[in-house]
C-alpha cells in the first residue's frame, strides 16, 4: 500500500518538474545545456548528477528542443555527459549505474527524435563526438556486456536490455541506425547467448534478449556482413538453443492459451445459444484485442533461428509437457502493449524443474506443436495487416521446416504421436470439430491439416495468392520427402485431394477478378502438379492400394472441374496475352488427369448402362476403376518432385524490410519510459548503499 | 564317480568327523546335507548344528562350539566364535605349514598375496602372526571387540590342533584342490560352523576369477547380511577389494546391499552391516588404492562431460554464478568477436544439476563423485518410471516417456554405462523415440534402447564427445551463406566444443538422406521456373527428349505388391505400442537407428535394449535367473540340448530394477492377438510349410525350448503362466519371462495353474501331436533334463537355500519351500520312477484343466489371450 503512494507520490513530483520549482537533477541539466562546462565550477558534478535520479522527461525534451546552432555549442558538453555515463557504468555503487543507463537512453532517444533526418554519422558526432565515437562505443558495449554476463541484479540486467533494445529501435529502419555498426564491431552476442543459456536469466529477461537478437540479426542484412546472423547461423550449444526455444514456445502458448480463454469466454456465455452469429462478431472483436504485434518480433526470431542455424531444427521437436500459464494470472503478459517486454516468469520455466508436472491432463507438447496451433489461429484472420504478415511468416517458417530433412525426419516419425488441437475457424457449413477425437498421429498430419484448413476457408475475394502458393508448395515439398523416403504416411489424402478440386474450381469461377491482380495460372499449375504427384508416384507413398482408387474415384468424380480449367487454359494460351506461357504449362500439366478421365468416364457410363443403373454407388465406381487400369497409359512428366528452395534473399527482402520495421516501431513503443524508470529498482539499490 | 565327489561333498557341516580317510564316502557325505533343517544363523542354532552330524564323532574331539554354544546362551557364541575363528585359522596355517613342507609350492596362498590388498594369511608366518592377521579383517566399527579371549584361544586351538590334525588336512586337501570352485566355496561358507573355514574362504575368494564370483554375489551379500559375524568378516575384505577395483561392482554391491537389507526390521536395518557396508561403499571411501590409484588418479577425474564435481561439492547458485563470471571476465578480455558461439559451456553442468542434484538420496551427505554420474543415470530413470506410473492412458505414457528421455539424452554421453550389458562401453544416446511403455495395468515398466560406443575401459576411457542431434546432415547455414567474413582460425574456433568432431570426415560423409538436398543442383535454384525441368528421375528422359509412358495398372501393382512385401509387421496399437517394436527384427530395428543416430557412423557403436521397472521387486527374479543359469550350464555340461534362455536381471533396490529384454521375441498374446492365428498356423506363415528346412528346425527350437522351461516350471514351481509371459521368439524358441510366482507364492493363492508346467494343446500341435516323434523327443529331452540337473542338484539348491536366509519374498513363504524344492529333484527314484514321473507330469499338464481355466481367467481379468 505504501507503495502505491510513494509511487504516486514520486509521479506527482516528476509533473511537477516543470513548475518554476525545479528539482536538482533538472538544474543539473540546465548546467549541461549551457554553455560551460559543467565541472568547471563544481568538480564532482559528473559524481553528484549520476548520484540523482533520472528525469528522463525532461533530458529528452530538452534534447529535442535544442536546436540546429546550439547544437554545436553544447556539443562538448553532450559528449562530456555520454562519456560520464558510460564511465558511470563501471562503478560500484548500482544507482549510478542505474541512473546512467536511464541517461543514455534518454540521450539515444532524444537526439534522434530530435534529429529525425539528420545522418547517422551526425548523431554519432552530436553524442559521442567522431574521433571518440570508436573507443566510447566500445566502452559501452564492453560494460554492457560485463553487466549482462555478471553476478549482479537482475533487475540492473533488465535495464541493460531495455538500453539495447532503445539503441536498436531508435530508427524506424533498423539498417539506417549507424550507431549499430559499433555494436556488430563490439558483438554482445555472447551475452545474449548467456542469457539464453541460464535457466533463471532465460526466465526474467528472454523474451527481450531473444527480441534483441531478432532485430540485430537484421541489421542490414542483406547490404553487409552482419556478425549476429554469422555467430547466429553456428551455435550448437544445445542448452542454449534449447533457452532459445524455451522462450519463443512461452510466448506463444500464451498467446494460444489467452486466445483460447477468450473464445471460450465469448461462446460459454449465457446466450451463446442463441446468439451465435453475434458472437461470433464478438470473438471477431476480442481477437482484434489479441494484438499480434508483439508476436511479430517473436515469429522473426523463430524464423531466424529456423533459417539460420540448421542445429535449431532439433529444438523444434524438444518436447516437453504443455506449460499451462492459466496458474498465475498475476503474471505480467507480453500481448499488452502496456506492459514491459520482459514477460516470462522464471517459476513458469520448464528446464528448471527437474521433475516434470505430474498433472496427468496435461499433454505433452513440443515447439513445433505450438507453433503449429498459434499459426492456425493467426491464419484463420488475414483482412489485418499485422495477421496477413504474421500469417505469412508462419508459412515461411513452415516452408523451411519442411524443406529441413531432420524436421523431415521427425514430423514423419511413427513413434512420436501427438494430438494437435488446430484452431479451425467456425464456418456455417460445418460444425466446429470435437477436440478430444483427433487421433494421435505423426506431427506431419497436423501440418497437413493445417494446410488443409487454409486452403479451405481463404477463398475470398481479397485472394491471398501468396499465401495459397506457400501452402501449396509446403505440401509439396512435404510429399516429396514422403515419395523419397519411401513414407506411407497413413493421412486421408482426399480431404486434401478435394481440398486442392475446391481451389481450383474457385479460381475458375472467379478467374476475371482474380487475373486482375494475380497469375491464377501459377497456382493452379502447382495444384495440378499435386495431382501429378498422386498420379505417377503414388506407389511410392500411399499408405493402402485402395487410396490409389480412391484418388482415380475423385478425379472422375470431379471430372468437370478438370474440363472446366482446361477448356480455360487452352481459351488462354490459343490467345496471345502475358498468361499465354502460364496457361499452356497448365494445359501440358492436365495431361494425365484428362487421360484419366477420359478413359474412365466411358468405362462408367456403359457400366451404368449395361447394369441400368443411374447413379453408381461409390464402390460400384470404384471396381470400374480397377478393373480397367490394365489400357491406360499415363506420360511420365518432368520434374514433379522437384522443387525449388528456399532462399530469402532476393525474393522476400522486401517482406523482411517492411516487418522488422513493424516490428521495430512496436518494441520501440513498448520499451516505454515507465519500465525504464522503476522505482523497485532504487529501492533495490538504495538499501544496498 | 570322481567327477561327483566334490560335488556332493560340500553341504557337509561335519567337518570336525575326523572321518581318517580322506575321500569321504558318498553316503556319508551327502545325508547330512539333506536332513539339515534349516541353515542356522544365530547362536541357539549352534547347538543344532553338530547334532545332525553323523553319528561316528568321536567322543574324543568333542566341537568346542557346541560346548560353549550350549553354555553360554546370547554372548557367549560371539567371543568364543572369535577364538574359534583365530583358533582355526592357526589350525589352518598349521598344516598348511606341513603341506608346504611337502609340495613346496603352496599354490593358493602365495597367489592370494599377489592380488589380495588384505592380509592373507600367509603360508610363512607362526601361529602367533597368523591369528593376528586375521584382526585387520575386520572393519573399523569393530573396535569394541572384546581382546580378552585371545589368551584362551590360543589353548584351544592348540588341543584342537592335537585332535583333529588329519580331518583338518583332507579340509585343505578339498580346498586346494583343482576341483574346488567357487560354488563349493560359496557352500561351505553357507554351512560350515568353523570360523577358520570361514575365513579360509574368504580368503580363497580372491583366487578365483572375477566372473566366477560375480555369479554368487547375490548369495555373498545375502549371507554377509543376514549371516552371523564370522561369515560377514571373511566376505568383507573381498568385496571391499573388489570394490576398490571396480565402480561397477561398487555400485553392484550397494544396490544389492540394499535390496536384501530390506527385509530387516527398519531399526536393526539401520545398524545392520549390511547397511554400513553399503554407506561405506556409496560414501566412495573404497577409491582404489595403492599403485593401481598412483598410475592414473587424473584419468579418474573427469567423469562426466558436464563436470559432477560442482553438484556434489555444493550445487548452490553460487558457485555456477562465480566460475560464469570468472569465464566472462576471462573472455571479455580477449577480442569479443573470438568468443565461440558457443560460450556457455558452464550452463549445461546447471541444467544437470537442477534435474538430478535436488533429488539425491537424503542419506548421501557428499555423493561421490567416482560414482555418481551412474547413480544419477539410473536415479533419473527411476523417476521417468515413477511419473509414468501417474499416467492414465498408454498413449500419454509413450509421449510422456519420450519427452523425458530427450531431456536425458541432453546429458549423454557421459560416463555411465548399462549394468546388464557385457562389455565395457558409454551410453553415447538414448533414441527416445523409439522407446515404448510396456503391457502392464497399475505399473509403468519401459523399454529403452540405448546406444553405445564400446571403450577398453569405462573407468578410464574418455567419454565420447557429444555429437548433435542433426549432426548427420549435409550443412546448410555456414556453408551457404555469402562469405560470412570469418577466418578459418575463428570458424575452428567456434567448434571447439566438438574438438574430435572436425577431424572426423566419416561423419560428414554418411549422409545418404542429404540425397535429396543434393538432387537439386546449385545452378537451378536460380532458375526463373518455380519447378525445375531437371530430376533425377527424368533427366535420362530429357536427354532423349522422348515422352516416357508408363501404365496406370503397373503402378497400382507396385503399389499392393509393396504394401505385401511386408506383411509381419503388426499393426500400430496406441493400447500396445511394444507390439510393433518388439515384433520388428533386431537387426532391422539396429540398421535403422544406426542410421538415424548421429554416433552410428563410429566403429564401436551398439545398440542395446534394456525394461526399467519401476515399483516392482526383481529380487525373485534374480534368484530364477541364477538358478536358470546354473542348470543351463549344467545341461551344457551334460550335453543335454535342452534350450532356456536366462535374461539378466540388475536389482536396483526392494522396489525397482533393469532387466535386460529378450531380442527379437514378442509374447504369445501378442502373437494371437495380431496375428489371429493359432499357434501351428502361426509357426506355418513364419516358417514355411511343415517339411520345410526352415519349420522343421523352428519346431526343434520350440521343443528343446519347451522342454527346458517345462523342467525350470516344475522345479521352481513357476506360476502365473498365461500367454502375456510366455515369449516366442523368431527362431521358434519359447521363453518364459516374468517369474514373479516361484516356489511356494501364486497369483491370489486361488489355486489356479495346479499343473506342473504349461502346456496346452496348442503347444502340443505344433511338436506335431501327441503321437508325433517331436512329442516323444520332447518327452525325453525332459527326462534327460531331469537327470542331469539331479546329478547337480546341490549346485542348485544352494542358490535358493542361501538367498532365502533373512528374506520374506513371497517364494520363502512357508516352511516347506527348501522340502519341496529338493523332493522335486527326486533324488531316491531310478531312472525307469523317473521316466513314469515325466510321463505323468507331461500328461497331468496336457490334460489340465487348470490351465485352461487360468488362461480364461486371465482373459476376463486382464485381457490376456
Amino acid at each position: 500500500m505504501s507503495q502505491v503512494e510513494k509511487k504516486a507520490g514520486l509521479l506527482r513530483r516528476t509533473s511537477s518538474s516543470k513548475k518554476p520549482l525545479k528539482e536538482k537533477v533538472v538544474l543539473m541539466y540546465d548546467e549541461i545545456f549551457a554553455k560551460e562546462d559543467p565541472a568547471k565550477n563544481n568538480p564532482r558534478f559528473w559524481d553528484e548528477l549520476f548520484l540523482m535520479k533520472v528525469n528522463l522527461e525532461y533530458l529528452e525534451s530538452k534534447l529535442e528542443s535544442v536546436d540546429g546552432e546550439e547544437v554545436q555549442r553544447i556539443q562538448d558538453n553532450i559528449n562530456s555527459l555520454f562519456h560520464h555515463c558510460v564511465q558511470a557504468l563501471g562503478e560500484e555503487h548500482q544507482i549510478k549505474v542505474v541512473n546512467a543507463l536511464q541517461t543514455l537512453c534518454a540521450l539515444f532517444r532524444g537526439v534522434h527524435q530530435k534529429n529525425k533526418s539528420a545522418s547517422g554519422f551526425d548523431i554519432i558526432n552530436m553524442l559521442m563526438g567522431f574521433d571518440k565515437a570508436e573507443l566510447r562505443m566500445k566502452d559501452l558495449m564492453e560494460s554492457l556486456d560485463s553487466l549482462l554476463c555478471g553476478e549482479g541484479s537482475e533487475s540492473l540486467k533488465s535495464l541493460c536490455l531495455k538500453l539495447l533494445l532503445c539503441l536498436v529501435t531508435v530508427t524506424d529502419n533498423i539498417s539506417q541506425n549507424t550507431i549499430l555498426e559499433y555494436v556488430m564491431i563490439n558483438s554482445i552476442f555472447e551475452a545474449i547467448l548467456q542469457i539464453l543459456s541460464d535457466v533463471s536469466s532465460r526466465g526474467q529477461h528472454g523474451y527481450d534478449a531473444v527480441v534483441l537478437l531478432a532485430l540485430l540479426v537484421n541489421y542490414r542484412k542483406y547490404e553487409s556482413v552482419n556478425p549476429y546472423i554469422v555467430k547466429l547461423s553456428i551455435v550448437d550449444d544445445e542448452p542454449t538453443l534449447d533457452g532459445m526455444g524455451m522462450v519463443v514456445h512461452q510466448a506463444l502458448t500464451e498467446y494460444n492459451r489467452q486466445y483460447k480463454d477468450k473464445e471460450e469466454e465469448n461462446q460459454g456465455g449465457f446466450f451463446s445459444t442463441l446468439t451465435s452469429m453475434v458472437g461470433s462478431m464478438f470473438i471477431a472483436d476480442a481477437d482484434e484485442k489479441l494484438s499480434v504485434q508483439t508476436n511479430e518480433a517473436i515469429l522473426l526470431a523463430l524464423y531466424e533461428a529456423v533459417h539460420l542455424n540448421r542445429n535449431f531444427i532439433t529444438v523444434l521437436a524438444q518436447s516437453h509437457p504443455e506449460i499451462d500459464m492459466a496458474g498465475s494470472p498475476a503474471t505480467p503478459i507480453p500481448t499488452t502493449p502496456t506492459t514491459p517486454l520482459g514477460t516470462t516468469p522464471p517459476s513458469l520455466d520448464m528446464m528448471n524443474n527437474p521433475e516434470l508436472p505430474l498433472d496427468p491432463n496435461l499433454q505433452t507438447s513440443n515447439l513445433l506443436i505450438t507453433f503449429l496451433k498459434y499459426s492456425s489461429i493467426v491464419m484463420q484472420d488475414t483482412k489485418d495487416e499485422h495477421r496477413l504478415n504474421s500469417a505469412r511468416l508462419c508459412l515461411i517458417i513452415l516452408t523451411c521446416i519442411a524443406e529441413d530433412q531432420y524436421a523431415d525426419a521427425f514430423l514423419h516419425d511413427d513413434n512420436m504421436n501427438f494430438r494437435v488441437n488446430l484452431h479451425r475457424m467456425p464456418m456455417r457449413h460445418r460444425k466446429k470439430a470435437v477436440d478430444k477425437n483427433i487421433p494421435s498421429r505423426p506431427l506431419v498430419c497436423a501440418v497437413l491439416d493445417l494446410m488443409v484448413e487454409f486452403i479451405v476457408t481463404h477463398m475470398m475475394k481479397d485472394f491471398p495468392m501468396d499465401l495459397y502458393l506457400r501452402c501449396v508448395q509446403i505440401i509439396h515439398k512435404l510429399i516429396c520427402y514422403q515419395k523419397k523416403c519411401r513414407i506411407r504416411l497413413h493421412y486421408t489424402w482426399r480431404e486434401l485431394w478435394s481440398a486442392l478440386i475446391n481451389l481450383l474450381k474457385f479460381l475458375l469461377s472467379n478467374e476475371t477478378t482474380l487475373l486482375a491482380k494475380h497469375n491464377i495460372f501459377h497456382l493452379a499449375l502447382l495444384v495440378v502438379n499435386l495431382f501429378n504427384m498422386f498420379i505417377t508416384y503414388g506407389d511410392t507413398f500411399l499408405p493402402t492400394s485402395n487410396s490409389y482408387d480412391e484418388l482415380y474415384y475423385e478425379i472422375v468424380r470431379m471430372h468437370q472441374v478438370f474440363d472446366n480449367l482446361y477448356c480455360m487454359v487452352l481459351r488462354v494460351s490459343t490467345n496471345t496475352g502475358q498468361w499465354k506461357e502460364p496457361a499452356s504449362k497448365v494445359t501440358h500439366a492436365l495431361l494425365n488427369v484428362r487421360a484419366i478421365i477420359n478413359h474412365f468416364n466411358p468405362k462408367i457410363e456403359s457400366y451404368a448402362a449395361v447394369n441400368h443403373i443411374s447413379q453408381l454407388s461409390e464402390e460400384q465406381v470404384l471396381e470400374v476403376v480397377r478393373s480397367n487400369y490394365d489400357t491406360l497409359t499415363l506420360k511420365l512428366q518432368d520434374g514433379l518432385d522437384q522443387f525449388e528452395r528456399y532462399s530469402e534473399q532476393p525474393k522476400e527482402a522486401a517482406f523482411f524490410k517492411e516487418l522488422v520495421r513493424s516490428i521495430s516501431l512496436n518494441v520501440r513503443k513498448n520499451v516505454s519510459l515507465n519500465t525504464l524508470s522503476q522505482d523497485v529498482l532504487l529501492k533495490e539499490f538504495s538499501t544496498i548503499s | 564317480m570322481e567327477d561327483s565327489e566334490p560335488d556332493v561333498s560340500p553341504p557337509c557341516s561335519g567337518q570336525q568327523s575326523p572321518s581318517s580317510s580322506p575321500s569321504p564316502s558318498l553316503s556319508i557325505s551327502s545325508s547330512p546335507s539333506l536332513s539339515l533343517p534349516s541353515t542356522p544363523s544365530s547362536g541357539p542354532h549352534h547347538s543344532a548344528s553338530p547334532a545332525p552330524g553323523p553319528a561316528d564323532t568321536p567322543p574324543g574331539s568333542a566341537p568346542p562350539l557346541g560346548v560353549i554354544s550350549e553354555g553360554l546362551g546370547e554372548l557367549g557364541p560371539l567371543i568364543d566364535a572369535e577364538v574359534a575363528q583365530r583358533a582355526c585359522q592357526e589350525v589352518l596355517q598349521k598344516v598348511k605349514l606341513q603341506q608346504v613342507d611337502d609340495e613346496a609350492t603352496g599354490p593358493e596362498p602365495v597367489a592370494n598375496e599377489s592380488t589380495a590388498p588384505a592380509p592373507a594369511p600367509a603360508p610363512a608366518p607362526p601361529p602367533s602372526t597368523a591369528a593376528g592377521a586375521v584382526k585387520p579383517l575386520k572393519i573399523r566399527e569393530e573396535d569394541d571387540d572384546p581382546e580378552g579371549p585371545a589368551a584362551g584361544s590360543v589353548k584351544s586351538a592348540r588341543r584342537r590342533q592335537r585332535h583333529n590334525p588329519s580331518k583338518q588336512s583332507w579340509l585343505l586337501r578339498l580346498f586346494e584342490s583343482k576341483l574346488f570352485d567357487v560354488s563349493m566355496a560359496i557352500s561351505y561358507l553357507h554351512n560350515s560352523k568353523e570360523p577358520g573355514v570361514q575365513a579360509y574362504i574368504g580368503n580363497r575368494l580372491f583366487s578365483f576369477r572375477h566372473d566366477d564370483v560375480d555369479f554368487y554375489l547375490p548369495q555373498l551379500l545375502n549371507m554377509y547380511i543376514h549371516m552371523d559375524e564370522d561369515v560377514g568378516d571373511a566376505i568383507k575384505p573381498y568385496v571391499v577389494h573388489r570394490c576398490r577395483q571396480s565402480i561397477s561392482f561398487s555400485l553392484q554391491c550397494a544396490w544389492l546391499l540394499g535390496a536384501y537389507s530390506s527385509d530387516m526390521h527398519i531399526s536393526t536395518q539401520r545398524h545392520s552391516r549390511g547397511t554400513k557396508l553399503r554407506k561405506l561403499i556409496l560414501s566412495d571411501e573404497l577409491k582404489p588404492s595403492g599403485p593401481r590409484a598412483r598410475r592414473d588418479p587424473p584419468a579418474l577425474t573427469p567423469f562426466c562431460p558436464a563436470p559432477p564435481t560442482e553438484h556434489t561439492l555444493s550445487p548452490t547458485k553460487r558457485t555456477h554464478q562465480r566460475s560464469k563470471s570468472d569465464a566472462t571476465v576471462s573472455i571479455s578480455l580477449s577480442s569479443n568477436l573470438k568468443r565461440t558461439a558457443s560460450n556457455p559451456k558452464v550452463e549445461s553442468s546447471q541444467d544437470e544439476d537442477g534435474s538430478s542434484g535436488s533429488d539425491s538420496v537424503e542419506f548421501d551427505v557428499g555423493p561421490p563423485v567416482r560414482l555418481t554420474p551412474q547413480r544419477e543415470f539410473i536415479k533419473s530413470l527411476m523417476g521417468i518410471g515413477k511419473r509414468l506410473a501417474t499416467l492414465p492412458t498408454k498413449e500419454q505414457k509413450t509421449q510422456r516417456l519420450i519427452s523425458e528421455l530427450s531431456l536425458l539424452n541432453h546429458k549423454l554421453p557421459a560416463r555411465v554405462w548399462l549394468p546388464t550389458a557385457a562389455s565395457q562401453h558409454h551410453i553415447a544416446r538414448i533414441p527416445h523415440t523409439q522407446a515404448v511403455v510396456l503391457n502392464s495395468k497399475d505399473k509403468a515398466p519401459y523399454l529403452i534402447y540405448v546406444e553405445i560406443l564400446e571403450c577398453e575401459n569405462f573407468e578410464t576411457s574418455s567419454v565420447p564427445v557429444r555429437i548433435p542431434e542433426n549432426r548427420i546432415r549435409s550443412t546448410r547455414s555456414v556453408e551457404n551463406l555469402p562469405d560470412c567474413g570469418m577466418t578459418a582460425e575463428q570458424r575452428a574456433g567456434s567448434f571447439s566444443t566438438v574438438p574430435n568432431y572436425d577431424n572426423d570426415d566419416e561423419a560428414w560423409s554418411v549422409d545418404d538422406i542429404g540425397e535429396l538436398q543434393v538432387e537439386l543442383p546449385e545452378i537451378h535454384t536460380n532458375s526463373c521456373d518455380n519447378i525445375s525441368q531437371f530430376s533425377v528421375d527424368s533427366i535420362t528422359s530429357l536427354e532423349s527428349k522422348e515422352p516416357v509412358f508408363i501404365a496406370a495398372g503397373d503402378i497400382r501393382r507396385r503399389l499392393s505388391e509393396q504394401l505385401a512385401q511386408t506383411p509381419t509387421t503388426f499393426k500400430r496399437d496406441p493400447e500396445d505400442p511394444s507390439a510393433v517394436a518388439l515384433k520388428e527384427p533386431w537387426e532391422e530395428k539396429v540398421r535403422r537407428i544406426r542410421e538415424g543416430s548421429p554416433y552410428g557412423h563410429l566403429p564401436n557403436w551398439r545398440l542395446l535394449s534394456v525394461i526399467v521397472k519401476c515399483g516392482d521387486d526383481l529380487r525373485q527374479e534374480l534368484l530364477a535367473f541364477q538358478v536358470l543359469q546354473q542348470l543351463q550350464s549344467i545341461w551344457e555340461q551334460e550335453r543335454v540340448p535342452l534350450w532356456i534362455k536366462p535374461y539378466k536381471i540388475l536389482v536396483l533396490s526392494s522396489d525397482s530394477g533393469m532387466i535386460e529384454p529378450v531380442v527379437n521375441a514378442v509374447s504369445l498374446h501378442q502373437v494371437k492377438k495380431h496375428s489371429q492365428l493359432s499357434l501351428l498356423d502361426y509357426f506355418l506363415q513364419e516358417h514355411g510349410s511343415p517339411t520345410t528346412e526352415a519349420f522343421l528346425s523352428a519346431q526343434r527350437n520350440f521343443v528343446q525350448s519347451c522342454a527346458g522351461y517345462s523342467l525350470i516350471c516344475y522345479l521352481l514351481q513357476v506360476k502365473d503362466r498365461h500367454n502375456g509371459n510366455i515369449l516366442l521368439d523368431a527362431e521358434g524358441h519359447i521363453i518364459h519371462i516374468d517369474f514373479g510366482f516361484i516356489l511356494s507364492s501364486s497369483p491370489k493363492n486361488l489355486g489356479f495353474e495346479t499343473s506342473a508346467f504349461k502346456l496346452t494343446a496348442e503347444f502340443v500341435d505344433v511338436m506335431g501331436g501327441p503321437d508325433g516323434d517331436m512329442f516323444n523327443y520332447y518327452k525325453m529331452l525332459m527326462l534327460q533334463g531331469l537327470i542331469a540337473a539331479r546329478k547337480h542338484m546341490d549346485k542348485v539348491v544352494q542358490i535358493v537355500e542361501i538367498m532365502q536366509q533373512g528374506s520374506q519374498l513371497p517364494c520363502f513363504h512357508g516352511s516347506s519351500t527348501m522340502r519341496g524344492l529338493k523332493e522335486r529333484f527326486h533324488m531316491s527314484l531310478t531312472e525307469e520312477q523317473l521316466q513314469l514321473l515325466v510321463d505323468q507330469l507331461v500328461d497331468g499338464s496336457m490334460r489340465s484343466l487348470t490351465t485352461k481355466l487360468y488362461d480364461g481367467f486371465q482373459y476376463l481379468t486382464n485381457g490376456i489371450m
